[in-house]
Formats: structure tokens, C-alpha cells, sequence
């Protein structure tokens, strides 16, 4: 028996994989996350549109999607509906941003591990260049709308500050364009590379967590979950529970309806469903190979969606971008607002007194997926890696998660 | 140029903000060596190892004032530049916590991990490039006008002039209102001035958001949100989106401006302004 620590690199910030080997097998896998910012505690008593500011900073590369599940929570809490135009245009930068997420995340995390050849080589390879460009583009695309990428407060309970035009509809269409050809002449050429690495080295079978995957639902899916073989249509947010983390984590488990649950691309093109990417599911489950599939699938998926969301704001560009003039004082309530970021599906509660915070709690997607052991479960990742015969394996494994430490632990 | 990257206690948004850089393929090519933690394929530790004489050390992130390593690297580095507010003054990690700092300052007290007193090899103090994150154009500005062998001018807080000399108001499309003192008067309105009910930090902070546009494109004023000052030592200010006013006055004028002056100017204003600048769109 013997204990392996591995420090991540190319994630998300910066995480420890700790391994128990026994006779050439991964026993035991442990994912610690040494950092914690208390962003939760730094909300506690101000006044509640702070939150709309601070809680982009939970994450540099996800932090849109804290903006939108936060003003969700306080229109909830407010009664407030937002515009059609609105909502338009907030799923529109939401949807981008997992779009350049993805593009970042295969080309910059993934790839290089994967593939030897130069393209793919850091800082100085083509298509990890062009990957890099590609992303920049769709960012610019979510400022025209929202000001700036990363951290823009541009969602306000009751819609958004921002007022599009029409020369913003076709700058968007434009930038679809570019990021359409991309994946259609580099990325389903590298998918294929991928999975053809994935059979040679028999990882279409490996990597198998627990095959309970969930999801919201706000982009191009509904809500829902699949387990023992059954898609459920249907997603109560009242048992969706943290538990008391390990001593080895500063990251909470979290569980629903007691049990652990991955959530992400997987669980969205399982729903929608995605005919491939079901296909593969029966076939190999919840495997390295199919989680990578479908995060890199959904890129596709997400430029068509967009093609029709932007067609839709097209016509209702002349609307009110906000449905409440001023946000009040004297507020009082709980709200929720659940939202799909790139690595799944996020919580946000917030409980509000007299216009100030009285609580706020933040549930990410890589609490499900990274977060540790609860008394009865493991961890998600951590349940994939065991049975593994190589380090490399487990870390790619972990990898195929889309490690994000600081959303982990925030 | 031999420049090492690391990251301490940060969201990352300072790497996304360099990563939207348009010439970014040109700086990498420019360098002899550059180590970033989500972009290379070798760790910290190895890097260190193998990059000898740092040429610039960059921080993002705040940092621990027990991280004795890094301090040890921060000696030995020619420059050393703390990118993003959090690497610069502690911001939101520090807040609750009293043992996290920025390399050069903990909020508005100079000292943080390196001490007050800190001077690189190269003789400069900490490159400070405030902002929650900073703009790619300052982060990329400032490293290659090193690579150039030019020394940034720097400000009181150790800013790149170059990039923090002028208020964030500056190009701001609204000014027209701010000088008619026309006030916006709901959020999502294409009109008015956001300094008076919604705590727009414009005049009030130094940048040059609305000179170097973000992402190329915008800013936050740009689409109607207000500025919150994300560039200075107090960000995030508590009530971030109010104005704090005393007798129907801002609590604060903007930076030089007297009360007296700003009642006189704005009466004027008010009753001069342009009937174009207040209809409804």
C-alpha cells in the first residue's frame, strides 16, 4: 500500500490528487483543495445588489453564470420578472461564456495531454493559438452586451442595464460564424483524434463514477436527472443538500436526495438528448471518453442554440431591457436561482432582511463533481478514479471534469 | 525575458483578462520563457527550477503573509508586478481575513508580504496594475514595455501611469450628462449620468476603461452599469450601487472638485441643460 500525491497542473487553480495504491490499483482517490476566499461571509450585511457585483468574482472563467443565478435568486426574492428581451440577452452571454470555456478547456487542459503533436503545444502550437483567439472573440461578443468579460454586473433585477442594437445582432452572427467553422474544420477533427486515443488506451471504458447524472436545465435542456436506467423529467431543488465535508477538504459535499450526482455537459446532452451522445452513454456509461464527448459536443450544440436565441432578440431589440426602475430598500425574503454554468448545474440562496444579507450560499457544479466524500458516498471524481492501474489515467479522469478549484472551495 | 507567472488565492479572471489579448501569439514569441500555471505543461516548482534568474515575477492573486517562498522569489526577481486588485491590496480574500494582503499594501496601508520599503533588483517597487481583473492591454502594456528595456513611470500606489493617470470618466459616453448634471433615474435607461443615484465610481477612480476599451468593444459604463471602482484600495466599497448623498449632495464630489464649485456648476447645469439630453429615448 502506498499513498501518491500529484499536484494539478492546467486546471482551474490549483489542486492535490492524492492517491492509495494496492497491488497496481488506485484504492482510494482524495481531491484536495488547500484555498478558501469566505466569499459567502463577505456578503453577509450589505445591502443585496452587492452580491451582483462580488459573486462574479467566485470565478474568472464561470463568473457570468454567478451573476445570473444571483439576480435570479433576488428577482425571486423581489417578485420581479424580467423583460423577454432580458432574458434573451442574458442567456445569450450565458451561453457564450460556456461556449469559450469549452474551446479553453480542450485545447489548454486537455489536449495537450492527449495529443504529442506540435499544433497542440502550448503557446506556440496552431490550433492551441487559434483556440486561444476563438475564445477571445466570443468574450468580445458577451461585452458588446454586457460591458466587459470577465466580471460584468450588467444583470439587475428585472433584466439587464445594457441596450443592444442592431449592428450588436450582426456583430454576434459574425462571431457564431467564426467560432462555426472552427468547430466544424478543427474541433471534429481533434474529437476524432480523441477518441481514437481513448480506444487505444481502453479509456471509453475507465473513468466510471456512479452514472446518477443531473441537471437544471436553464440553457437548451430542462431540468431533470437520469439514474438506474430512467430519465426523470424533473428536478426538486429542496433536496439538494450539502453535507459536513472530510478533514482533508475544505470543499462541501454535496448530495441530492442523499446521493451524489455528476452534473454537466454529460447530464444536459443526456436530457436533451443528444442522439450520439446517448448512444455512447448506453454503450460505455458514464466514462472518461463519453464525459469528455459531450463537453466538446456541446459546442455544436450551443451555436445552434445561440443561431435561434439571437434571432429571437432580433425583434424585440425596440422592448425595455428593465422591468424595475429602481431597485427597493426595504426588502425582505428568500430567493433561489439555479442556472446552468459551463461545469453544470449552480445554487444560489439568499436570504435577505431589511434590504441587507442575511445569508447567502453558493452550490456550484464542481461541489458536485470534485467536492469529497460525505459519511456514506464518495465524491463523484473521486469514485472514477478508483480501480485505475496509472496515475496518468487518474489525472485524466479528474481532468475530464473540467477541474475548477476555485468554484470548488470559493 | 524570463517571466514566471504564479497564482496564489485568485478566481483566475486576471489570466482570462491577459487571454483576451489580441496579440497574445506575438508577446509569447517575443519572450524567452514563460511559465503561467493553467498554460503550461511543466508545474511551479519545476518552473522555478528551470527558469534561473527571474526577469519578471508576476503575482495574481492574494497572497498569505506567511508565503515566505514567494517573498524569497520576489527578492531575486529583476521586476516583480502584482497583477489584479487582490495581488495589489488583499481585495475581497483579505476582507475577512487578516493574514492575506497584496505583495506591496493590505487595502490602503503599504507593507503587505514584501514590505513597504520593497525595491526590486531591476530598482522598482512592486508594478502595481490595480482592477478586479486588470485590463489585458495594462498587463500586456507594462510586460512589454519592459521587454523594451522602458521603466514604467510610476504612481503614488505604484501604477503604471501610463495606464492610471486619468479618471475612469474619461470617455465615458454618458459625460455629457455628468456635465449637465443630468441624472439617470432608472437602471436600463440609454440616458442620464450614473454618478448621482447609482454610486458610479467614474470620477472617483483612476483607469483608463473607457480609453482602452474592454474586450476591445465596451465597458461597464458603456451599457449602463456604473463604474465601482474595482481599480482603487476600497473596492468593494459597501452599497455599491448608491450614491451616499448629504443635503442632496454626492458624500463625495468628484476627485479635485470643490462643494462649493459643484453646487454652483450644477445649478447652472441643471437649468441650462440641453431639452435633447432629458426626453425619453
Amino acid at each position: 500500500m502506498r499513498i501518491e500525491r500529484l499536484l494539478m497542473q492546467r486546471v482551474e487553480g490549483e489542486a492535490e490528487l492524492q492517491l492509495l495504491w494496492k497491488d497496481g490499483i488506485v484504492e482510494d482517490a482524495r481531491i484536495s483543495i488547500p484555498t478558501s476566499r469566505g466569499i459567502e461571509k463577505v456578503l453577509i450585511g450589505r445591502p443585496y445588489m452587492d452580491a451582483l457585483v462580488i459573486v462574479p468574482r467566485v470565478c474568472g472563467i464561470c463568473g457570468h453564470a454567478h451573476l445570473m443565478a444571483c439576480v435570479q435568486a433576488l428577482e425571486d426574492i423581489l417578485g420581479v420578472v424580467p423583460t423577454k428581451k432580458a432574458r434573451l440577452v442574458r442567456t445569450i452571454t450565458q451561453s457564450l461564456e460556456v461556449l469559450q470555456n469549452h474551446i479553453k478547456w480542450f485545447y489548454l487542459f486537455l489536449m495537450p495531454e492527449v495529443a504529442q503533436a506540435d499544433i497542440y503545444r502550448p503557446y506556440r502550437g496552431k490550433r492551441w493559438i487559434d483556440a486561444i483567439e476563438v475564445s477571445s472573440r466570443i468574450t468580445r461578443a458577451i461585452a458588446l452586451l454586457s460591458g466587459q468579460w470577465p466580471h460584468a454586473s450588467y444583470a439587475v433585477p428585472g433584466g439587464i442595464t445594457s441596450s443592444p442594437k442592431p449592428s450588436d445582432i450582426v456583430d454576434l452572427g459574425l462571431t457564431l460564424d467564426l467560432v462555426k467553422g472552427f468547430f466544424q474544420e478543427s474541433v471534429i477533427e481533434d474529437i476524432r483524434k480523441f477518441l481514437e486515443f481513448c480506444q487505444s488506451e481502453g479509456l471509453m471504458h475507465k473513468g466510471k463514477a456512479y452514472n446518477r447524472l443531473l441537471s437544471g436545465g436553464n440553457l437548451f435542456n430542462g431540468p431533470g436527472y437520469y439514474m438506474d436506467r430512467v430519465i426523470h423529467g424533473r428536478l426538486k431543488t429542496y433536496m439538494v443538500e450539502e453535507a459536513e465535508p472530510p478533514s482533508y477538504s475544505l470543499a462541501y459535499p454535496v448530495r441530492y436526495k442523499g446521493l451524489p450526482f455528476e452534473t454537466g455537459p454529460l447530464s444536459r446532452l443526456l436530457l436533451l438528448p443528444d442522439p450520439e451522445v446517448r448512444h455512447m452513454h448506453r454503450k460505455y456509461g458514464d466514462s472518461f471518453g463519453v464525459r469528455v464527448l459531450a463537453r466538446v459536443k456541446e459546442i455544436g450544440h450551443l451555436v445552434g442554440f445561440l443561431e435561434g436565441v439571437i434571432k429571437e432578440l432580433k425583434d424585440r431589440l425596440s422592448e425595455p431591457s428593465n422591468s424595475l426602475k429602481r431597485p427597493p430598500k426595504e426588502v425582505k425574503g428568500y430567493g433561489l436561482g439555479v442556472v446552468e454554468a459551463a461545469r453544470g448545474t449552480l445554487i444560489h440562496s439568499i436570504t435577505v432582511e431589511k434590504g441587507l444579507i442575511r445569508e447567502y450560499r453558493i452550490i456550484t457544479p464542481s461541489q458536485w463533481n470534485l467536492g469529497p466524500r460525505c459519511e456514506k458516498h464518495l465524491g463523484v471524481a473521486e469514485k472514477a478514479m478508483i480501480g485505475l492501474d496509472r496515475s496518468e489515467y487518474a489525472k485524466l479522469v479528474l481532468r475530464s471534469f473540467d477541474l475548477c478549484s476555485v468554484c470548488t472551495t470559493h | 525575458m524570463r517571466v514566471l507567472w504564479l497564482q496564489r488565492l485568485t478566481c483566475c479572471g486576471n489570466t482570462h483578462s491577459f487571454l483576451n489579448y489580441e496579440y497574445l501569439s506575438s508577446l509569447f514569441s517575443r519572450v524567452d520563457y514563460f511559465f503561467h500555471p493553467s498554460l503550461s505543461i511543466e508545474g511551479e516548482e519545476e518552473a522555478i527550477g528551470k527558469v534561473g534568474d527571474i526577469d519578471l515575477l508576476i503575482v495574481e492573486g492574494a497572497v498569505e503573509r506567511e508565503d515566505k517562498a514567494l517573498k524569497s522569489l520576489a527578492e531575486g526577481s529583476l521586476f516583480v508586478m502584482a497583477v489584479g486588485s487582490c495581488a495589489v491590496y488583499g481585495n475581497i480574500p483579505a476582507l475577512n481575513n487578516p493574514e492575506v494582503c497584496g505583495l506591496q499594501y493590505r487595502f490602503k496601508e503599504k507593507g503587505g508580504l514584501l514590505g513597504e520599503g520593497f525595491v526590486s533588483r531591476g530598482g522598482l517597487p512592486v508594478i502595481n496594475l490595480s482592477g478586479c481583473p486588470a485590463h489585458p492591454s495594462w498587463i500586456v502594456g507594462t510586460i512589454t514595455s519592459l521587454l523594451e528595456g522602458i521603466r514604467p513611470k510610476l504612481d503614488q500606489w505604484g501604477r503604471p501611469k501610463d495606464f492610471y493617470s486619468s479618471l475612469t470618466h474619461w470617455g465615458c459616453t454618458r459625460n455629457e450628462y455628468f456635465e449637465w448634471k443630468v441624472e439617470a433615474q432608472e437602471l436600463g435607461s440609454q440616458k442620464g449620468c450614473l454618478f448621482y443615484h447609482f454610486g458610479c465610481r467614474g470620477p472617483l477612480s483612476y483607469s483608463s476603461c473607457n480609453i482602452t476599451l474592454w474586450n476591445g468593444v465596451s465597458s461597464k459604463t458603456r451599457v449602463g452599469t456604473p463604474c465601482f471602482g474595482c481599480t482603487e484600495y476600497d473596492f468593494p466599497r459597501v452599497g455599491l450601487w448608491e450614491t451616499r448623498q448629504y443635503a442632496g449632495l454626492p458624500a463625495e464630489l468628484p476627485i479635485g472638485v470643490s462643494k462649493r464649485g459643484y453646487i454652483m456648476l450644477s445649478g447652472v447645469a441643471k437649468m441650462f441643460a440641453p431639452s435633447r439630453l432629458k426626453d425619453e429615448d
